[in-house]
């Protein structure tokens, strides 16, 4: 199977956080792995800086610098430097917890092209129990210097039971911080928000009128702010093309260098195995590895997408999915109604949508303590 | 659907956020900004060379001069392109 070139890089630097999101795509894990020794801690700055040219030389065009929380590293603004250096377009997906003017300014002039800014809701109260920390007003004065900084801004609202009635006042808040654009994203269902599910899905009713909203905004703010809505795909009927194809655009790097096809995957889908590049280059890891070819292309596929006209479109869905859903990586993602296991996601709405009586608890997220380099 | 005609008196620059950048992998130009990557036609790319403060008749002036082009066959093209663009919000007009 020969392999594409890669587009994106997301690079996850680490796992350390001041929030405690219920939805966190992190693995849920990531306390209890090989993370909090120090041996096998997060990558050095050099290390980092070798992961950032290899991507480059493989074809890679953007970097999105994620966590956990990226300004808890304070070799940020060296990292993105370096990947200036290489000519790549350079993201940082933020909380905007620890960006103070000096940091502002520091990633400023490292060349940083643009910033997705993450708010839980609106307002106060919702936002910061959502977080579990008190985050907001932090969040409205770290927009402000970015824009002050002149550095392009977007937004992005993580949207579950709880505050999915509040899109207007989110996009509201987009327009008043005057990001450029905004993503409205239902929770998908990995890491943290699949332990949370039962809390965080929202109703079919409100799903419609949040699509109506959504589609009333988009149209008024046309030409001023790009919206972004992302169903939840429990209520799609045919699944996510998810990642363009596994190992097709992207790749991920998480803090201890593994190398994942997607950065869910290494929770989701145990029984793969995932390089590391202390060990290997990442242009063998994306073109040879087990990981990476395991679901590349279509001959993997069972039926029903081996034979089905969608397969080069939404292939098969997404793996992680498939893997949590129905413990088998391979399988058609749930979510198509032409899935054997599509009664498993009813079963699931069913349950939301029959009773007034939801789950209001979740378990918010905890924090890898011992993380240095 | 957004869009605006494209006036020959107007400015056209990227828009804040995106790059212009040669893809070193398929030596074409590429059109990077928060999220996505843009590959350029050639006419897009020639365009977007001389959006340096030049205005769209400035713009369609300097390529019937470089290409030897019938001038109004020229235009129509640059203000289809432009308008993309524009509508994908990858260039501000001023």
């Amino acid at each position: 199977m020969s392999a594409p070139r890669p587009y994106a890089l997301l690079a996850e630097i680490t796992y350390r956080c001041p929030l405690h999101c219920p939805y966190c795509s992190n693995p849920v894990n990531a306390l209890t792995t090989a993370h909090a020794t120090a041996k096998n801690g997060e990558l050095t700055p050099d290390e980092w800086k070798r992961v950032i040219r290899e991507a480059a030389a493989l074809g890679v065009l953007q970097i999105g610098f994620s966590g956990g929380e990226p300004l808890a590293r304070h070799d940020l603004a060296d990292l993105v430097r370096a990947a200036r250096e290489v000519n790549l377009y350079t993201n940082l997906i933020t909380s905007g917890i620890g960006l103070d003017d000096h940091r502002v300014h520091l990633l400023r002039d490292a060349g940083l092209d643009s910033v997705q800014l993450s708010f839980q809701s609106d307002a106060s109260d919702l936002s910061d129990e959502i977080a579990g920390a008190r985050a907001h007003q932090r969040k409205l004065n770290a927009a402000a210097k970015i824009r002050a900084a002149g550095i392009p801004l977007s937004l992005n609202f993580v949207i579950h039971r709880r505050n999915i009635d509040r899109l207007p006042q989110m996009i509201e808040l987009t327009e008043t911080v005057e990001a450029q654009r905004v993503e409205l994203a239902n929770a998908q269902f990995y890491g943290w928000a699949f332990l949370n599910r039962a809390a965080l899905l929202p109703t079919r009713e409100q799903v419609v009128r949040a699509r109506e909203v959504a589609t009333a905004a988009k149209a008024r703010l046309a030409g001023k702010i790009d919206i972004f809505y992302v169903l939840p795909d429990y209520y799609e009927t045919r699944p996510k093309p998810c990642l363009n194809g596994w190992g097709q655009r992207y790749l991920t790097v998480n803090p201890i260098g593994d190398v994942l096809p997607c950065p869910t995957a290494s929770s989701a889908i145990p029984d793969l195995t995932f390089e590391n590049v202390r060990t290997r280059a990442l242009d063998w890891i994306w073109r040879e590895s087990e990981s990476f070819n395991r679901f590349r292309g279509t001959e993997w596929m069972p039926e029903p997408c081996r034979s089905c006209p969608q397969r080069e479109i939404d292939f098969g869905g997404c793996r992680c999915q498939a893997a949590l859903l129905t413990g088998n990586a391979a399988n058609t993602d749930p979510v198509c109604e032409f899935s054997p296991n599509r009664a498993m996601v009813d079963a699931v709405l069913h349950d939301i949508n029959s009773s007034s009586d939801h789950a209001r608890d979740w378990t918010y997220r905890v924090n890898p303590k011992v993380l240095h380099c | 659907m957004y869009m605006t005609a494209i006036s020959d008196t107007a400015h056209p620059r990227l828009a804040k956020g995106v790059r212009l950048q040669s893809d070193s992998a398929t030596r074409k130009t590429v059109l990077l900004f928060p999220e996505g990557v843009v590959e350029l036609n050639e006419t897009a790319h020639e365009i977007l060379m001389r959006c340096d403060g030049r205005t769209v008749s400035e713009i369609v002036q300097a390529l019937a001069e470089d290409y030897d082009a019938d001038l109004a066959a020229l235009a129509t093209d640059v203000r289809e392109t432009l308008a993309d663009l524009q509508q994908r919000r990858l260039i501000e007009l001023r």
